[in-house]
């Protein structure tokens, strides 16, 4: 982005009406132009939303890092640069470089360290923090020449190093890609020493730009895509199945297909991380079903389901998949070695993110994995991503078995021995509840997210109650699938969010915490914040079936009306804790 | 209006959004509500991204005007040329 462009789109467009996102930045320097780059990022990213910053004063970085844990911004931003660990270390200050100086300049840095690692927890344990370490060359300094590290320059990095690895444990801290950082600015390019002498601001605007790119996508965490439905031939392995055999098609060195084996390696982490794996072939269903057997496939054919393998449309084999796993279509990542096959689906689907496999070319394939990394990148891994695959297949063999059906019957549920633990903890609050309600679309009452500290702020009032639900069956377990938070008023409740996860449709679970609902707050009426979005539908039509009427915004469901529609459920329910 | 004055005034209105287009032309440092120090860093940084020059410091210090910036831009490029 120019600075011309950030401007624009600062002074185009109006905000998005709402509440401005409050950032503190904290630099040592003049953040001028970053600041200009991060607002508009900012505003791209939170689609159209204002960002109010707040900085503190020159030189002042440790000042400004002690006030902050003070303050309570939707966010912050620290960019620590060499010369916060010790003024000498920056251009402006003449300090002296002399070799006698150098050790107490180390001395300065370490008790910075010390004072960084007192700071940082505070503030993490309050809004969430994007961090970056040095980021301009490391200054000339030293009596060595500069291709030989100094025992100097190894000892300051060696301070960096230290906070890095006590700040990227803490949760609510994020921390700049140094490695990204670089494919997007390069190390010779980021330094403006006449704009640090002219105004204070040290950086060129294309390092400026870069790295404010960076710091709004660690503000912002974009969704992770949920799913990837591969390619076969070709794409997961090299060759035609049809053509060469089983025993003919290749992942390995010796048959120059290295780096399909590669991508099954990327797969298969994926897999292990939670993302949903489905493959789309058209091939011959019994010999893609031998193929997936195979022993020595990277990516174990078990961690793919379903596959669609048949000659039909592979728009087809899409929507089928989609539908077992119960996603929206812009969830889903497709990657196909064909731009026809490519083409086809995005035709059908346009909201899937479609992917050339680019077979012939090992160092494209590489950059390939660096995208998928970015696609499904997550914050954090939580119990349900290792239990989501197994419940899919699970639930879906259950309804083939059942022959049928989208609502499950009575019979089954009946038999299912179902068990919902209901957690009622606030402090410490678990990460996956936020996680739950940014990601869910079709269950969810009115489809409004939450930053970190707005939820923080919101579950923190003491007449707020929070509702984690976790459910399994004799089949498996779902892990946590459903939050309801809300307030009470008297005998009325009124509920401002719920979601639950497509994993739990058809199981009678929305009925059951409606039922709790009314029982354990001695309820008359609960009061639904209810907002129609493109993609609530389910959550509309379940409203609308115990209302008996299409809902709308404030929708009231009385104990009377709620006891003549409700369906019957079997769950033995749990309480965790009173909160 | 010349290219160089059309690229000139888009810079000025994205620094300066509520300067009218007819004051563009005679716009300067002691008549232009915001034109501060802060501003004049970011005009000139982004005329010299725009542009793709390097402004000198003595510039920076003088280039207080549409006129005077347009006749620095004339000068610079029509040398480099």
């Amino acid at each position: 982005m120019k600075l011309i462009e950030a401007l624009e789109i600062l002074r185009g467009e109006h905000p998005v009406p709402g509440q401005p996102l409050q950032v503190s930045l904290i630099t040592g320097f003049t953040p001028l132009h970053f600041q200009t780059f991060l607002a508009a990022h900012l505003r791209i990213l939170f689609f159209g939303r204002q960002a109010n910053m707040t900085q503190g004063l020159y030189g002042n970085f440790w000042g400004s890092l002690a006030q902050l844990s003070q303050s309570s911004p939707d966010a912050a931003v620290i960019l620590m640069e060499w010369s916060d660990l010790d003024p000498r270390l920056g251009l402006r200050n003449l300090g002296s470089w002399a070799p006698g100086e150098l050790d107490d300049i180390l001395l300065t840095a370490k008790a910075r360290v010390a004072q960084f690692q007192e700071c940082l927890p505070g503030c993490a344990a309050r809004f969430p923090v994007a961090l970056s370490f040095p980021t301009l060359p490391f200054p000339p300094a030293a009596y060595t020449p500069a291709w030989k590290t100094s025992a100097f320059e190894a000892e300051l990095r060696a301070c960096i190093s230290s906070m890095r690895l006590s700040a990227v444990g803490l949760p609510n801290v994020h921390i700049a890609s140094a490695q990204q950082l670089e494919l997007l600015s390069p190390l010779n390019s980021r330094l403006d020493v006449k704009s640090e002498l002219a105004s204070g601001f040290p950086y060129r605007l294309p390092h400026a730009s870069a790295l404010a790119e960076i710091v709004a996508r660690l503000i912002q965490q974009p969704t992770p895509k949920k799913g990837l439905i591969t390619d076969l031939d070709d794409t997961l392995w090299s060759g035609i199945l049809g053509e060469v055999g089983i025993d003919g098609v290749s992942w390995d060195l010796e048959h120059h297909s290295h780096m399909h084996g590669v991508y099954q390696r990327m797969l298969h982490a994926l897999s292990e991380a939670g993302v949903l794996l489905g493959a789309a072939s058209k091939n011959d269903t019994e010999f893609v079903r031998e193929a997936l057997q195979k022993k020595d496939l990277v990516l174990p054919g078990s961690s793919i389901f379903p596959v669609e393998a048949h000659w039909s449309p592979k728009s087809e084999s899409v929507a089928r998949i989609l539908k077992t796993w119960n996603v929206g279509s812009d969830s889903i990542v497709f990657v196909d070695d064909s731009p026809m096959e490519l083409a086809e689906v995005k035709a059908a689907h346009p909201q899937v993110e479609c992917i050339l496999f680019p077979k012939d070319d090992p160092q494209a394939i590489h950059d390939l994995l660096y995208r998928l990394r970015d696609l499904f990148g997550k914050r954090f891994l939580t119990e349900e991503d290792g239990i989501r695959r197994e419940s899919i297949r699970r639930f879906s063999e259950l309804q083939r078995e059942e022959g049928s059906p989208a609502k499950t019957t009575d019979g089954f549920l009946r038999q299912a021995e179902a068990e919902l633990t209901l957690d009622c903890q606030k402090d410490p609050l678990d990460p996956r509840a936020l996680e739950l309600i940014n990601k869910t679309n079709q269950f969810n009452l009115n489809g409004r997210r939450f930053t970190d500290v707005s939820w923080l702020n919101c579950i923190r009032q003491p007449d707020t109650f929070l509702w984690m639900a976790s459910y399994r069956d004799k089949y498996g377990p779902l892990g946590k699938i459903a939050v309801l938070a809300g307030r009470q008023e008297g005998r009325a409740l009124y509920v401002n969010v719920w979601v639950m996860s497509c994993r739990a449709f058809s199981r009678a679970i929305e009925h059951r915490c409606i039922e709790e609902l009314f029982e354990r707050h001695g309820l008359e009426e609960i009061v639904f914040d209810f907002e129609a979005t493109s993609k609530n539908g389910p959550l509309q039509e379940f409203l609308e079936e115990i209302l008996g009427e299409p809902p709308t915004p404030q929708c009231i469901l009385s104990r009377a009306r709620f006891e003549q529609r409700r369906v019957p459920t079997f769950h033995k329910v749990l309480e965790l804790n009173n909160g | 209006m010349d290219e160089l004055q059309v690229r000139l005034v888009r810079c000025f209105a994205a620094v300066f959004p509520s300067l009218p287009s007819d004051r563009m032309a005679t716009a300067q440092s002691s008549s232009v509500e915001g034109w501060d120090s802060v501003a004049s860093v970011t005009l000139l940084a982004m005329v010299e991204e725009e542009f793709g020059i390097e402004i000198d410091v003595q510039g920076m210090e003088e280039l207080l005007s549409f006129e005077k910036l347009l006749a620095y831009l004339r000068q610079k490029l029509g040398k480099s040329r």
